[in-house]
């Protein structure tokens, strides 16, 4: 068994449905893509922070499965194919937007984005408590506000960790990288979690 | 030096990371030592916290990333020109029931003009007449329901139906070109109809094809293969055809219902967008119906349509 498939619930044999995939059979395909599809839009979105580009990453992502399907050879499981496709693309769109705001010499709140995505979600789950909603808007504006001082790898691999409920053996399959490099990164990661959380208490 | 080792696990240990033994140990340790128990209880709070107020992505966006994704994979072949060109054929010879063909055809070709319009002429006509190349048969005289030798249709010329009857008159092309007669119910006729609709390199015969398909749409085959053409027909008043043919089976069959919703989204032409639209009225509360009006109603090209959507929508009683 190489990864549990937390976000999954559990592991799905998908052989077949490769198989028949891999021959063309688009039907297949699409099966497929519904087995994984949520955790990957929970992914990107997770990393992204906006609805526009999760979706965009989805259909890069799930493109390119079925382009290079032909490549796959079972020597990993599925799951952690398509997985490593997704963060690829992540990665590179954390790195751009890392890029830009670099960038841009006037202060830009670059993480606007995130804040007001978090802020709605709240909304959309507020009751009838204002103040309680107020509170946990404005730790939810600390989280997204902590996680976007992580490295693009470091977030990474605290998403997939925290988030997707993988192994650390699966997260640096993943990555291509070792179980100890995941979770060197995984410890760096809460480390700054956990210290820009308490500043600003 | 304990408490260090320690310090240092309990975050893996929290997140279920530590082998038997080293998880063993971090247990037997925090039971004695108070302030790495007071660690134990700071990193849990910190995973709780972060595990508040997770986003999840709402079944809308799952919903149109998925449409998105199935609309591109349409356009989109897998692999190199190779599968391309294996795959392409076989699988319309699949979807009607050509199955013995894809050597056959190949063989067929390869071996030229004379060879197979021989063959063909056995196979299909029965009456042979030297060297014309055309032969004609009647529906009551043709030997009843006597499916072809599928492999040796190359293409079908024309389509016609004479008019208040059932009769339809097509000609086809083997290597060399026949022509069939023969009523709608005919094995023969239908099959000629299926691989018409298909067939591309004419518009005005795929019109008459699936023009005469629907007024079947009982059949299966039919109806896959008016779906067929109103995905990927190229000619607009072809894709039009079809939707009306298949108008019938959007509340009984999920299949139609799915297609009808894609040519709703992806269609370019808003005439058979505005079409779809009226066909799935009847079923706007279905969830997936629902979620296609709402984007439609935001984003279609045209303002009409847009607007309909939105009064459909707003029709609706609320429901989650």
């Amino acid at each position: 068994m190489r990864g549990s498939l937390a976000a999954q619930g559990n592991r799905i044999d998908d052989t077949g449905l490769i198989r028949e995939a891999q021959q063309g059979n688009r039907a297949a395909f699409e099966v497929l893509v519904r087995h994984y599809d949520q955790s990957v839009l929970r992914l990107a979105l997770h990393l992204t922070g906006s609805e526009s580009d999760a979706q965009d990453v989805y259909q890069e992502a799930f493109l390119k499965a079925y382009k290079n399907l032909g490549s796959f050879r079972f020597e990993c499981s599925f799951y952690t194919w398509i997985y490593r496709i997704v963060t690829n693309l992540c990665l590179d769109h954390l790195r751009k937007r890392n890029v830009r705001k670099e960038d841009t010499p006037v202060a830009v709140d670059s993480s606007g984005e995130e804040y007001s995505r978090i802020e709605q979600f709240a909304d959309a789950r507020s009751g009838a408590n204002p103040e309680r909603d107020l509170m946990r808007r404005e730790l939810g504006r600390k989280i997204g506000s902590a996680l976007t001082q992580l490295t693009p790898r470091e977030r990474m691999v605290f998403e997939l960790k925290h988030y997707h409920g993988l192994k650390l053996r699966t997260v640096g399959e993943m990555l291509n990288t070792t179980e100890e490099t995941a979770k060197n990164t995984l410890f760096r990661a809460t480390q700054k979690l956990r210290a820009a959380l308490s500043e600003m208490r | 030096m304990k408490c260090d080792w320690v310090r240092q696990n309990i975050l893996f240990y929290v997140y279920n990371e530590l082998e038997d033994d080293a998880r063993y140990e971090v247990e037997q340790h925090l039971g004695r030592c108070p302030e790495c128990a007071l660690e134990l209880k700071a990193t849990r709070k910190f995973h709780a916290t972060l595990s508040e107020n997770v986003q999840e992505p709402s079944p809308n966006l799952l919903a149109s990333s998925r449409m998105r994704l199935q609309e591109a994979l349409e356009t989109t072949r897998q692999g190199g020109l190779w599968h391309r060109m294996i795959l392409e054929p076989a699988a319309w010879l699949r979807q009607i029931r050509m199955a013995p063909a894809l050597a056959a055809v190949i063989f067929i070709i390869g071996f030229g003009g004379g060879i197979g319009a021989t063959y063909n002429y056995l196979a299909a006509g029965r009456e042979s007449s030297g060297g014309t190349i055309t032969s004609s048969m009647t529906g009551s005289k043709s030997p009843a329901n006597q499916p072809l030798e599928s492999s040796t249709i190359t293409g079908i010329r024309s389509v016609t139906q004479e008019p208040g009857s059932n009769q339809v008159d097509i000609k086809y092309d083997t290597v060399s070109t026949q022509e069939a007669q023969g009523s709608l119910n005919d094995q023969r006729i239908q099959q000629l109809l299926l691989f018409a609709a298909h067939t591309n390199y004419n518009s005005g015969v795929r019109m008459d094809s699936v023009d005469v398909l629907t007024q079947a749409p009982d059949d299966s085959r039919v109806r896959e293969a008016l779906l067929y053409a109103l995905q990927n027909d190229t000619n607009a008043g072809v894709r039009l055809k079809a939707l009306d043919g298949l108008s019938g089976f959007v509340r009984q069959d999920p299949t139609v219902r799915d297609g009808v919703l894609r040519a709703l989204i992806s269609d370019e032409n808003s005439g058979v967008r505005m079409q779809a639209l009226h066909l799935v009225e009847p079923m706007k509360a279905d969830s997936n119906v629902r979620s296609v009006l709402t984007r439609l109603s935001q984003t279609d090209q045209n303002p009409s349509i847009r607007s309909q959507a939105k009064a459909m929508l707003a029709q609706m009683p609320e429901m989650d």
